[in-house]
């Protein structure tokens, strides 16, 4: 059951990293009207579209993130101390922090793109995809991490 | 249009205050909720298994404490943010809006800061 919550956990992640990978490009750097590298086409799409999705993967994430932390707190986290690998929990503690900050700003992010106000500046828009997007690699990169640290390369 | 207004000003004070608020809780450990996963229980409030008996409970019983900060910081985010869709369109305009990106990037950097003695272990 948890192996199956864990895979079903890191598959949404894997469709939230490459929508707000998207969102961020696309963001930042649009593309021109006819994008003809492979770069070009990754960001020539339309932003605001991603937004929805975004924020229901976001916290379907979270909340299966949420169930799986209690599996780990009972059953990986002791034998992560008692091997000393201290900098993994450190690293993995940051991920709890920066998703909950996360989580909370769906909302702002939300109504950032879906119902844009005619003065607001883009920057603000850009800046909250950037940090979900932080967020995001952040957490998946370290889930990962923490996930495989006792197996290859270990 | 009135309700789209009020929550806009509601989403995005909800945000900055749930930033602020989580970096006080976890530096003040003010958790809502203590989870005891092993026993399957929950507890109002912050416990530490020093406070009832001897150290080597919290390996007996770990407590998490996450889901008390969340707790706590969206508990008091959602005053705010209901406060703030009860203002006047007016107030809230001449926040400047670089608070709301800029409040839970430095949250972020805070909660780096109390993480760091993780580091030094």
């Amino acid at each position: 059951m948890t192996t199956a919550l864990l895979i079903i956990h890191g598959l949404v992640a894997v469709a939230l990293l490459g929508a707000i990978s998207h969102q961020t490009l696309a963001t930042w750097a649009p593309a021109h009207a006819r994008p003809g590298s492979f770069f070009s086409r990754f960001r020539a799409v339309p932003s605001a579209s991603f937004a929805n999705a975004i924020v229901v993967l976001y916290a379907v994430s979270a909340l299966l993130g949420g169930i799986v932390y209690l599996y780990f707190r009972v059953d990986i986290r002791p034998d992560l101390e008692r091997a000393g690998h201290w900098h993994a929990l450190g690293l993995f503690d940051l991920k709890e922090h920066f998703v909950a900050i996360g989580l909370a700003l769906l909302p702002a992010y939300w109504v950032c793109w879906r119902r844009p106000r005619a003065d607001e500046p883009p920057r603000t828009r850009g800046a909250l995809t950037s940090i979900l997007a932080f967020i995001v690699w952040w957490s998946f990169l370290i889930g990962h991490v923490v996930n495989n640290i006792r197996g290859f390369g270990s | 249009m009135t309700s789209s207004h009020a929550f806009r000003r509601f989403a995005f004070a909800y945000g900055l205050a749930f930033a602020v608020l989580y970096v006080v809780a976890l530096k003040l450990d003010l958790a809502l909720i203590t989870v005891y996963p092993t026993l399957g229980v929950v507890l109002p409030g912050t416990h530490h298994s020093r406070d009832v008996a001897g150290p080597s409970m919290a390996f007996l019983a770990p407590a998490m404490y996450w889901y008390g900060w969340t707790a706590t910081a969206a508990l008091g985010a959602l005053m705010f943010g209901f406060i703030a869709a009860l203002l006047p369109e007016q107030w809230t305009r001449r926040l400047w809006l670089g608070w709301f990106w800029l409040a839970p990037a430095l949250a972020m950097i805070a909660c780096v800061y109390l993480t760091m003695p993780w580091f030094r272990l």
